[in-house]
């Protein structure tokens, strides 16, 4: 076994994880976990939907933030595809990406504060990101023939619009919707900063125990995202995305000295500010390195291999329950539900409810990324096993998961776990807002005292990060000539 | 620029030479037939002279090169794409001009599919996608006509009919068949192809069946 | 690029379009989020009701999730007005030239921080921070906060010459008083810091477990809570303006609003009476 490439590789970082695990601070602090999480489970099972009169303009405004967002990261995204080719593109596609949601958000409200602006940024700015990288994928996949078969003289815009789009547009479109779900899970996070999403009020009643009115905010989320085929429609696309723009609330006005005043005063930092000059700079930076920036990334990254190994662990565990080939329909369909469940709550939020019901660690925050990961992975591996026809005399039980099913998936198992090993830190590193030691508290600290000099450096490290595990993650890929489609 | 010229064609793959040097000189009103043992070279000599001729012909590639996506209407279409604005290109993605509509829909009479104007090109019989790419060709209206196999999909009458078509359309024309009896009776000079050289250059009138025979 | 440019452009546009025609003149206010929101969205809203009667004019409070918001957003002048804790009085006035502390509670003159221990550590109330904490799991409140962050660890340094981190065996941020206190009322903390208002208010509505958490120590007083209102307001809303919102809340004295607090009046207050907030934040090197 150990002659496998795919193995090796498991086994390697099965080993860094476990060493980290050393380091790593897990622990279940709460006096009473259970009980806690007891009343929780009470709370989702006895939802309160009348609770709190804000509650359905919340779920309005998630939609609305979240169908800007997405259209205007689209178009954006759309644009920079076409000119992915040019390296400058690339790398500031990549550096937007790189940078969270959540951050983003806090970026903007420094200066554009509750405008909604700030919330539709927050979102169509990684989201150009993304698209540009996964359209530019999409389009060089399209079949070459048609366009070297045009009229010479043909224009440039033409020749795209006739041989280009229509090929890929079936998936052009599905990767949209299927971003657009996600779009949905960053719209309700932005809450947690306090822009007038889902988040905001579930943040608000859980901090209060009143776990009935959360359990109700979560019941209508998992219902909004999953009957998404029901309601999102291409003949009512255009009607949404005109008509988003008008529910994402008043905010308050943008005051633009603000943003003039970030930009060449509140970013730069301090020691220049003040005049101390380069000299001044480097003890800073020291400073800032040694205390914040390294034991930020030292446990951001530890985390982050801990939590990638759990999710591998847990999808292994997980997949059997909605594949075929185990089990009946009752076990099936629950599986299903469970892993739908899973996989949309964002970590983000499943990381806030496990610290407030086990107390800080790195434990919660593992649990949360494995839950949520596992999820969707667990997913679409048990539907591919699904496509797997096993001779008819196939052991049964642990024989067939062990001997038929694991080997037959483990390639694009692989595949998919180190496609999102990156998107792990990212959320990894924004997990620590929530009181864990990843970079995103130092991020967080910095802003709460009012130094966005150094939140700016933190946030610019955080990137860096991300770049370097996802030029790892495709080298490792590539390595193991792993394929995979794109998830977020 | 009806008739031309070529010199020194070569092509190689994986460092083996395919095709040639060899010399095609092709004047106007000439009909030619590429004949030959399949793998011999005809489709990389025709794909050659569409690049040498800078893509002034009309080309019905062997893959046909259609956009399955689209509808019959946009595929035939695109043969014309340089003839007008970006605008007027893009109107016509959604909703086409009358006149267009009408000529399109002319040649696919003659081809003798017009019910099909708009269907997806994916959803068409392997036949019926085949005279599509005729159909584009028809419709660019170059001087040369380059087909590579053109009628392999096509069943008897079909393929006598269509290559009627070209025939009387295309008074250049450079087509690779590998039906010998219908190169003969379209076609007024035979080039057989053998081992990447011209091993054979006669006009059809100077040929009989057998004397192609030996290139097989 | 610049196609991507002029989109975003445009959207910016049109996003302005539709929204920034609201609040022309409305005089908005915010508060640092010390507390439980539902309470704080019931306290300020009355006082919004009362602001608006007395000033005739449209005064709108707005919610904020961190201590920072709040500073941020009376910097940007998205908010004119805000009920402000020491610390972070002392940083949003710094911020704004010429903007300064009206009005503080009469409690606020000598403010107290409780540190609460669960009773699993079996600590009682002392007259100093006992030594025994040494060791334990600890929480402040948010960040920014005065009672919940400023001032206990000013008093952890003191007592024991070391940062918090290596005083305790682990530290936290509850986000505010009310979860520090629920923190360590179900033990996830052992030990935590919090504002005695708070903690007096639940005591009296009866929500705390006493057998579960007790006060260990009582820190010396120190100027805390002050409405704070922005320099430029006169211009913006009327030449005396400021001395209109300062006299409204120096009158206000309806109880069941004053109780929500919760203080017995407000009284007048000067950006001077905060300089000792200033000194302990500078030393610890919370500021500049």
């Amino acid at each position: 076994m150990l002659s496998y490439p795919t193995v090796r590789t498991s086994l390697i970082f099965l080993a860094i994880a476990l060493v980290g695990l050393l380091f790593a601070d897990i622990a279940i602090t709460a006096n009473n976990p259970w009980r806690d999480l007891g009343n929780f489970f009470l709370g989702v099972l006895t939802p309160n939907f009348f609770s709190s009169e804000g509650l359905l303009t919340a779920l309005l405004r998630t939609v609305a933030f979240a169908f800007v967002g997405v259209t205007v990261g689209g178009v954006c995204g759309f644009f920079l595809a076409l000119v992915y080719r040019f390296l400058p593109v690339r790398v500031f596609c990549a550096f937007i990406r790189a940078i969270h949601e959540l951050f983003w958000a806090l970026i903007f409200l420094q200066f554009f504060g509750f405008h909604p602006l700030t919330g539709v940024l927050a979102i169509a700015i990684p989201y150009s990101g993304i698209f540009a990288k996964v359209y530019s994928e999409i389009l060089e996949e399209a079949d070459p023939e048609p366009g070297r078969l045009l009229p010479p003289g043909t224009g440039t815009i033409a020749a795209f619009l006739y041989t280009k789009i229509p090929d890929c547009w079936v998936q052009l479109i599905t990767y949209t919707a299927y971003r657009l779900e996600c779009g949905l899970r960053s719209s309700a996070i932005l809450g947690f900063v306090g822009l007038p999403t889902l988040g905001f009020y579930l943040e608000t009643s859980f901090s209060q125990g009143m776990y009935s009115d959360a359990g109700a905010m979560l019941i209508l989320f998992y219902v909004l995202i999953a009957t998404i085929p029901l309601w999102v429609r291409p003949k009512l696309l255009p009607v949404y995305i005109v008509g988003a723009p008008f529910f994402l609330g008043d905010g308050l006005p943008i005051v633009w000295g603000n943003v003039e005043r970030f930009f060449t005063e509140d970013i730069v930092p301090s020691p220049l500010r003040d005049g101390e000059g380069l000299a001044g700079l480097l003890p800073w930076l020291n400073e800032l390195m040694v205390e914040q920036a390294l034991p930020g990334i030292w446990n951001t990254v530890i985390l982050t291999q801990i939590a990638l190994v759990a999710t591998g662990i847990l999808t292994l565990l997980l997949f059997p329950l909605i594949s075929n080939h185990f089990g009946g329909p009752i076990r099936r369909t629950s599986g299903h539900v469970f892993l739908v469940i899973a996989r949309s709550t964002p970590e983000y939020i499943l990381a806030y409810i496990l610290l407030q019901l086990w107390g800080p660690s790195m434990l919660p925050a593992v649990v949360a990324l494995a839950l949520h990961n596992g999820g969707i992975i667990g997913h679409l591996i048990g539907r591919q096993t699904n496509t797997i026809r096993l001779r008819s005399d196939a052991p049964k039980g642990l024989n067939r998961y062990g001997w038929e099913l694991v080997p037959r998936v483990y390639r694009s198992f692989l595949a998919f776990l180190f496609y999102r090993w990156e998107i792990i830190m990212r959320e990894t590193a924004i997990l620590g807002i929530l009181g864990i030691y990843t970079l995103g508290f130092y991020v967080d600290s910095a802003i709460q005292s009012i130094r966005f000099d150094q939140a700016m450096v933190l946030i610019l490290i955080t990137a860096m990060l991300n770049i370097g595990v996802d030029i790892l993650g495709r080298y490792i890929r590539r390595k193991l000539a792993l394929q995979t489609m794109p998830t977020c | 620029m009806a008739g031309f010229d070529l010199s020194g064609l070569t092509a190689s793959f994986g460092g083996e030479r395919v095709i040639g040097p060899l010399t095609l000189k092709v004047k106007e009103g000439d009909q030619v037939a590429l004949v030959g043992k399949s793998g011999a070279g005809k489709s990389t000599l025709i794909r050659l002279i569409h690049q040498r001729v800078d893509g002034q012909s009309s080309l019905v590639p062997q893959e046909l090169g259609l956009v399955n996506a689209l509808p019959v209407f946009h595929n035939v279409f695109m043969g014309q794409l340089d003839k007008h604005a970006t605008w007027y290109n893009t109107v016509t993605l959604v909703r086409p001009f009358k006149q267009d509509r009408k000529q399109v829909l002319e040649l696919l009479d003659a081809l003798r599919m017009s019910e099909k104007l708009w269907i997806p090109t994916a959803s068409l019989s392997g036949g019926q996608r085949q005279r599509v790419a005729i159909a584009r060709a028809l419709y660019r209206n170059a001087p040369v006509l380059l087909a590579d196999e053109p009628i392999s999909a096509l069943d008897g009458p079909m393929a006598h009919h269509v290559m009627k078509l070209l025939r009387d359309r295309f008074t250049t024309s450079v087509i690779a068949l590998h039906d010998v009896e219908m190169a003969m009776k379209y076609c007024n000079r035979i080039v057989g192809i053998q081992n990447g050289q011209i091993a054979l250059d006669e006009p059809t009138d100077q040929l009989a069946a057998a004397d192609i025979m030996s290139l097989y | 690029m610049t196609q991507n440019l002029i989109r975003k452009l445009l959207i910016i546009g049109l996003c302005s379009l539709f929204t920034a025609t609201a609040s022309a003149k409305t005089f908005i206010f915010t508060a640092i989020p010390d507390e439980d929101e539902t309470k704080l969205v019931e306290r300020f809203r009355g006082i919004a009701d009362y602001l608006s009667e007395e000033l005739d004019a449209d005064v709108k409070y707005i919610p904020v999730k961190s201590y920072a918001a709040a500073v941020s957003a009376f910097r940007n002048n998205q908010v004119q007005l805000a009920w402000f804790g020491g610390l972070s009085g002392v940083q949003a006035r710094s911020l704004v030239p010429g903007s300064q502390a009206i009005a503080q509670g009469t409690e606020d003159q000598a403010f107290y921080v409780y540190f609460i221990a669960h009773e699993s550590t079996g600590l009682d109330r002392q007259d100093s921070l006992p030594e025994e904490v040494r060791g334990k799991t600890f929480t402040f409140g948010s960040k920014g906060s005065t009672s919940g962050r400023l001032i206990p660890e000013y008093h952890i340094r003191e007592t024991f010459g070391e940062a918090p981190e290596d005083v305790f065996s682990r530290v936290g941020f509850s986000g505010n008083h009310t979860r520090t206190l629920r923190l360590v009322e179900s033990g996830t903390y052992e030990v935590g810091a919090m504002n005695y208002a708070v903690w007096e208010k639940e005591l009296e509505n009866d929500n705390i477990d006493t057998d579960a958490v007790k006060v260990i120590w009582k820190t010396p007083g120190f100027p805390n809570y002050q409405w704070s209102i922005r320099g430029d307001v006169d211009e913006n809303y009327g030449e005396g303006f400021t001395d209109r919102v300062r006299e409204a809340l120096l009158s206000l004295d309806d109880p069941e609003l004053l109780e929500s607090f919760p203080r017995s009046a407000f009284i007048p207050a000067s950006n001077d009476d905060y300089e000792p907030i200033r000194k302990v934040a500078k030393e610890i090197g919370i500021i500049d």
